[in-house]
């Protein structure tokens, strides 16, 4: 007698059926979640890559939403400077026009009361706030930084902190955020309050106005220097965006070289596989089909 | 000196002969699909001749029974691939679960709690005094904790289903060394290589195969049919007519069942079937992903109380812990912290965000870019927490990965040496068709020798 061959290759065959249904729900798993990897066994290593991964575009995130915060604030605090610029143009040509000889005292009271307008203007400016925080005033945001106090020689008390917050903006990154109100507006030297309150008193008496002038050109050349603090830092902050922006995409492209499926692949996977399954299901229809005990009559 | 007389014996002896064929045949037919049923060949052979002197004459055939065809050795290798497949199988089954809770790729798992938690101290760097901003570190915080803390039950949960069934197979183990028992006790008293012995041999290989599903065992063969089974430990399962049952008893201080033999604990010495997969997924490999995921938590407390200690909060008051602190079971052991991690503050003031005693410190934000920047320090086995999170999760793949194609490898062996066993034991309806035309024909012949030998005689009463 010959070799025996076994004379039931059902449990073969269901093994075969088995492992064909198996690839096939394996890539139509991946068709339709667009993943090749869809839980840790199916590449620890990607997975492993892909949490990584995922805190890195978190915080990308997060400097992405610190620099848009800082952005808003740095150029609200811009616009107010640029608003105390004018207003300092304005005291600089009512000085201009006090220093003329011909005035008298009632034309310079009015001179008087429009920088007196002015310094309060500038003190508003001052005391701006966005979304609930003083811009002005150091790190003590909740609280208005300047106090309009006649009983000081400037008619002006700061009462804020020299405090700078940082924020990052990348990975070890970080920028200042705010510049504080007494570095901007009393300065010593440069007090932009004690100016205005010596213009408005050398108008009131007639006497020294070109030098209070003066003292108000020095504020005004003296702010619009600190204003460079704004441009520089959200020049800084544009770059720093760009470059996230496309950390983003490359993070995004990664994450997809990781885990993302290649369409293509798993399209034809599916057809090897569905192929071998058909293939595999009409050999079982053959079995059993034929037997020695047909012919026997 | 030959007759007709013995003629006529001769060809009904082999009528006897064919029939028993026959039979042996039929009874190969009727369990062609009967599951562990070994064909049996008609055992034939030539009577012993009748010694005449000078010559003998042939006797005819003897039928001697049946013979049941069965490959003892590929029965022992089917066992223990056997073993190892439902070990891996059981492994898998509860170790998929595990992995289920770590599914990242799917949106499940801890690293999107772990970011947002330090997002959070961003936004509060942004805005230190702003109360919602605040509100939302806490927030934050307690959806971190809960992550964790489920975790920790999930985990607590697979480990129960595990030990539920470890139970459950004890039972089953039991039903079949009692089975066993019995048929050792049946077989003990038959003929050895009788239709009957053979028949329950079919049955305890059957059932010994069902219990190498359950449990690694070492099989002897005694000279009176009976099988005396053990674990490759050496654990008593079946001697001879007696059974050794397992029992199960609620360890105090883990709160799962350990096994027990003759009142000695044998948990850890199982090295295959079900039951040692069961006891791996649930003493070894979720105790060790607890662990890991205890230390991550107890990193993640540690560091951001630490650094909350050191800020001021809203009201210039010195900062307090974050969240509970890390109550150490046994010295160096985090054993519980990711089920009992928590948020100790509600009070969105509390969080220190400044790290500028004093009045008007309030506003500065220095402490919270600090907290936010615990996510790139090492704060568990000098590993980020991130880092420390993949290197678990990858584990905890690589561990199903592994399993997994292990599991199939052997799966295939098992296929392989079942297609062997049933090239050797299968009942084939060509072969046993074939061998029906064969015996009929046989017993035809024969009949025609009664006949012709009818004939004869009747000549020889007509001619006295």
């Amino acid at each position: 007698m010959g070799i025996r061959i076994n004379p039931n290759p059902m449990a073969d065959l269901l093994t075969g059926i088995g492992l064909d249904q198996q690839q096939a729900n394996q890539a139509i798993q991946e068709l339709s979640t667009g993943k090749k990897v869809n839980q840790p066994s199916d590449d620890p290593a990607a997975v492993a890559g892909l949490i990584v991964n995922n805190a890195q575009t978190s915080q990308v995130n997060a400097y992405l939403s610190n620099i848009s915060t800082l952005q808003d604030s740095l150029q609200e605090a811009d616009s107010n400077l640029n608003s105390v610029v004018t207003s300092l143009t304005q005291a600089i040509s009512l000085g201009t026009e006090g220093a003329n000889g011909t005035l008298n005292q009632t034309d310079r009271n009015a001179l008087v009361q429009q920088v007196n307008g002015i310094q309060q203007q500038i003190l508003d400016y001052a005391n701006q706030s966005f979304e609930g925080n003083y811009l002005f005033a150091g790190t003590a945001v909740n609280t208005a930084p300047f106090v309009a106090d006649p009983s000081s020689t400037s008619g002006v008390n700061y009462v804020g902190n020299s405090g700078v917050n940082s924020v990052e903006i990348g990975d070890g990154q970080t920028v200042p955020a705010n510049l504080p109100g007494n570095q901007l507006f009393t300065a010593s030297g440069s007090d932009v309050f004690q100016a205005l309150t010596d213009l408005s008193s050398a108008l009131s008496s007639g006497s020294n106005v070109p030098a209070a002038e003066t003292e108000v050109q020095n504020a005004f050349n003296y702010i619009s220097a600190q204003r460079s603090f704004y441009g520089s830092t959200l020049d800084r902050l544009n770059t720093a965006s760009s470059f996230l922006n496309q950390e983003t995409t490359q993070l995004a492209q990664e994450q997809n070289n990781l885990v993302g499926v290649d369409m293509a692949t798993a399209a034809s996977q599916l057809t090897q596989a569905e192929t071998a399954l058909n293939g595999a299901m009409a050999a079982g229809g053959k079995i059993s089909q034929t037997s020695l005990l047909n012919y026997l009559t | 000196m030959s007759t007709l007389f013995g003629a006529l014996s001769i060809a009904v002896r082999s009528l006897y002969a064919q029939e028993g064929a026959i039979e042996t045949t039929s009874n190969n037919i009727s369990n062609v699909d009967t599951p562990g049923y070994s064909r049996e060949t008609p055992i034939l052979s030539e009577a012993p001749p009748l010694d005449l002197g000078q010559i003998s004459i042939g006797n005819g055939v003897d039928f001697g029974g049946v013979q049941s065809i069965r490959d003892n050795i590929l029965d022992l290798r089917i066992d223990q691939e056997s073993q190892q497949q439902n070990q891996l199988t059981s492994y898998v089954n509860y170790m998929n679960q595990v992995q289920s809770l770590f599914n990242e790729t799917q949106g499940s798992g801890l690293s999107d709690s772990i970011n947002s938690f330090f997002n959070s101290f961003q936004q509060l760097a942004d805005n230190p005094t702003d109360t919602p901003t605040r509100q939302a570190v806490i927030s934050a915080g307690q959806d971190l904790a809960s992550a964790f803390q489920q975790t920790g039950q999930q985990l607590t949960t697979i480990q129960q289903g595990a030990d539920q069934e470890v139970g459950q197979t004890v039972q089953q183990i039991n039903a079949d060394t009692t089975q066993l028992a019995d048929l050792n006790q049946q077989i003990s008293c038959l003929v050895p290589n009788s239709e009957q012995a053979d028949m329950l041999e079919d049955n305890q290989y059957q059932v010994l195969n069902n219990l190498s599903q359950l449990v690694d065992t070492a099989v002897t063969h005694t000279s009176n049919g009976s099988l005396t089974v053990t674990t490759t430990n050496g654990t008593a399962l079946v001697a001879g007519g007696q059974s050794f049952a397992l029992s199960t008893e609620t360890n105090a201080s883990t709160g799962f069942q350990d096994v027990f033999s003759q009142g000695s604990d044998v948990t850890s010495t199982f090295t295959g079937g079900q039951l040692a997969g069961l006891l791996e997924a649930r003493d070894q490999s979720i105790p060790s992903v607890r662990t890991s995921l205890d230390n991550l938590a107890a990193g993640i407390v540690n560091a951001v109380n630490s650094q909350s200690l050191k800020g001021y909060d809203l009201n210039a008051d010195k900062g307090v812990d974050f969240f509970q602190p890390v109550v150490q079971p046994s010295p160096g052991s985090n054993a519980g912290e990711a089920e009992n991690m928590a948020v100790a503050i509600t009070d969105p003031s509390q969080v220190a965000a400044s790290s500028i005693a004093g009045p008007q410190g309030e506003g500065d934000n220095a402490n919270a870019l600090a907290l936010a920047n615990i996510q790139n320090e090492a704060v568990v086995s000098g590993q980020t927490a991130t880092d420390f999170y993949s290197d678990l999760v990858s584990t905890v793949g690589n561990d199903v990965s592994t399993s997994t194609d292990e599991q199939e490898s052997v799966g295939l062996v098992l296929t392989q040496l079942q297609n062997q066993q049933s090239n050797t034991s299968g009942v084939s309806l060509d072969e046993e068709a074939a061998n029906l035309i064969l015996y009929q024909r046989a017993y035809e012949a024969a009949a025609e020798v009664v006949s012709a030998i009818n004939s004869l005689t009747n000549d020889v009463i007509q001619s006295i």
